[in-house]
């Protein structure tokens, strides 16, 4: 009886990556056409909408890069965690948590000039996000306590937080009684490269370009691959785990606090309980496509953004911006199954395997 | 505070609880065989979209709910799929499956938003015990979903506790090797256990839409699904456990809207962070108590099994 079986190739095939990005995003836009036609929408139509909306010019194509840096940056913190072994899940709560931060900055520097006060509302975003990320950073150095867990539940934690925020404390007392934090002063904001464009952009590039040498070139960033493939190895090579679990996860938590506070900064202009409006979860699915490397994530994010911004401008088509939303997970369930066909290949064999041969269901 | 709101919030402390009951349940099956699916929000607004739209359309809620379940059973074995047979990351194809799965039914359900439900499921009216002071409000005038829950709770007791398949079930998500050495399909059980999870799910999203509240709008699930991902935890993977936490975290819920209500000045924004701060202390609990006993998770969970790794 013939079956079919994944068979290890010897070598993955080169470009496998990119390739198996491209594939995820043509069964993505594929499966989008059936949903459209199904719903009775000119597919075709839509699409160059997408297009034209986020990349038909530089006024589209600032919008866009705008949207790419909470993306990249969450898609930073996932990836730095990622690089030794943890799962930062939590990119949700620390980019919430960088906002709130730079938002009480906002309020206290009120009267400080310009430079200072940006540059305070970003660094304020850093340390908002790394302190929600030293619990479970601390937890699990210390304890051994599930970073995927603890990270995960304090998303839903920090956006509870910025709700009672926003119809507590925080209240604007012009806002007329909606729930609305007060916009954050005019000489705050972050200023404008062109388009629409802002200053966040370059800060996110130079943050993730720094991490993509920091994980790759430096011997800090050697020690932290080690630890992510063998623990057992890098105790043996004397690298300290407890301490690297923790610096790690409250950097990436950092990194995702800064998004928060150029979100603040840069596009929502007041704190907002969506100001991080999934951009967390998509960070998962960005570094997970860069295969959790820091240099991977702009691209990805640019992409990301793009699908995004597209998403939005069909609203005005009458169709729904959540097909967007569809199109993100489709691209990567579709790149994860194109991964697995670059390091495997199906072969129909007759009765039992032998040699190097896995069975369908135990390939990885 | 009077005796009616009193009753009135058990009454919504029990609701809420089946509610998360039931989907922590399948969430908890699915872990015991090894998968972690952090997909449970989707798969719960897949059960609660597609639920409500099948009630729209044939106006029988039994057949709403057979719908919502195999939506949900059916999304679950995309993770199933990608996870078990393509052995993926367990979390990020999870969490992957949210969004695909809020975003699918905020798609599917864009014409069904704001309109009155075509069916629903609604309350059943014990005779004689409904009568009974206190209890009958609270316990014997419960949507019949509330009554399924515990029924699924016991036969999922009864199944991992007391049955060969349970336990071949638990193997597979303790020990996949010695299971798949010991003539078990890790493929099949693990594969069957996530479409159980999801196909609970999905009842629980419908229990929502066609009993609750009853209505659809994008985002209905409002994180309940990771409530019920933390219930797990909370719960130490025991049915008994899960149900107390259901009914304290249920209790939460029900809370929130009527702390006013009850004069307490307390926010109930800061209410609603408890079940995710005490899921964080049960964790920190479980790793301390670690160094002296073992843990209450199943050992393999989260870790693909690849047999030549074996």
């Amino acid at each position: 009886m013939n079956r079919p079986v994944l068979v290890r190739r010897e070598q993955a095939l080169r470009g496998g990556q990119p390739l198996s990005f491209a594939i995820g995003l043509v069964v993505a836009l594929t499966i989008g056409i059936v949903l459209l036609l199904g719903a009775g929408h000119d597919p075709v139509a839509i699409y160059e909408r997408m297009f034209v909306a986020a990349l038909g010019d530089p006024d589209s194509w600032s919008v866009t890069l705008n949207r790419a840096v909470p993306l990249g940056l969450a898609g930073l913190a996932v990836a730095i965690a990622g690089s030794m072994g943890l799962w930062n899940i939590g990119a949700e709560g620390q980019i919430l948590a960088g906002a709130m931060m730079a938002a009480g900055v906002a309020r206290i520097g009120e009267g400080w000039p310009g430079p200072v006060l940006v540059t305070a509302i970003l660094v304020g975003g850093v340390l908002g996000g790394s302190l929600w990320a030293l619990g479970p950073a601390v937890a699990r150095s210390q304890i051994g306590v599930n970073e995927i867990l603890t990270t995960l539940m304090l998303n839903e934690v920090a956006l509870r937080l910025a709700q009672w925020l926003i119809h507590g404390p925080w209240k604007d007392p012009d806002s007329f009684n909606f729930p609305l934090a007060p916009m954050i002063p005019d000489h705050g904001r972050l200023p404008t490269l062109f388009g629409r464009a802002h200053v966040g952009v370059i800060v996110a590039l130079v943050v993730i370009a720094l991490f993509a040498v920091a994980v790759n070139r430096t011997a800090w960033g050697f020690e932290l691959r080690v630890a992510g493939s063998s623990g057992a190895t890098a105790r043996y090579a004397g690298i300290s785990l407890e301490r690297k679990t923790a610096t790690v996860l409250v950097m990436a938590g950092g990194a995702a606090g800064l998004a928060g506070g150029i979100e603040l900064a840069g596009t929502a202009d007041r704190l907002t309980e969506g100001i991080s409006n999934g951009f967390g979860y998509a960070g998962i699915i960005v570094a997970a496509l860069a295969l959790m490397r820091p240099s991977g994530v702009a691209a990805v994010a640019v992409l990301f953004g793009a699908v995004q911004i597209g998403g939005q401008s069909i609203q005005t088509m009458g169709v729904s911006s959540s097909v967007s939303t569809i199109l993100q997970a489709l691209i990567l369930f579709g790149a994860i199954g194109a991964g697995v066909l670059s390091r495997y290949q199906v072969r129909m064999v007759a009765g039992d395997p032998g040699g190097d041969v896995v069975e369908l269901g135990e390939a990885r | 505070m009077n005796e009616a709101s009193l009753i009135g919030l058990c009454a919504a402390t029990v609701s809420f609880g089946a509610l998360l009951y039931l989907a922590a349940l399948g969430e908890m099956v699915s872990e015991k065989a090894g998968i972690l699916n952090l997909g449970v929000e989707g798969m719960m607004a897949m059960g609660a979209v597609t639920g409500f739209m099948t009630a729209l359309e044939f106006g029988n809620p039994w057949l709403a709910l057979v719908v919502a379940v195999l939506a949900g059973a059916l999304v679950a074995l995309l993770h199933g799929w990608f996870t078990v047979v393509l052995g993926a990351e367990q979390v990020v194809s999870g969490l992957s499956l949210t969004i695909l799965g809020l975003g699918l039914a905020a798609y599917l359900g864009k014409n069904a938003v704001g309109r009155p439900p075509g069916a629903v499921l609604a309350p059943v009216d014990w005779p004689v015990l409904s009568d009974i002071r206190w209890v009958g409000p609270v316990l014997f005038q419960q949507s019949p979903m509330v009554y399924l829950s515990v029924l699924v709770g016991v036969v999922v007791w009864f199944v991992l506790s007391r049955t060969r398949t349970g336990l071949a079930l638990r193997a597979a998500g303790e020990s996949a090797s010695t299971a798949d050495a010991a003539g078990h399909s890790i493929v099949g059980l693990r594969l069957a256990a996530v479409a159980v999870g999801g196909g609970l799910a999905g009842a629980s999203g419908a229990y929502l839409t066609l009993s609750l509240t009853p209505q659809w709008a994008e985002g209905i699930t409002a994180g309940r699904g990771w409530i019920a991902v933390a219930l797990v935890i909370f719960g130490a993977w025991k049915p008994g456990r899960v149900a107390l936490g259901a009914l304290l975290f249920g209790g939460t819920l029900a809370l929130k809207t009527r702390l006013q209500t009850f004069g307490v000045d307390f926010s109930p924004i800061l209410l609603s962070m408890l079940p995710y701060l005490l899921t964080i202390g049960v964790l920190v609990v479980i790793s301390v108590r670690a160094r002296n006993r073992p843990s209450p998770a199943p050992a393999s969970l989260g870790i693909a099994y690849r047999r030549e790794e074996r």
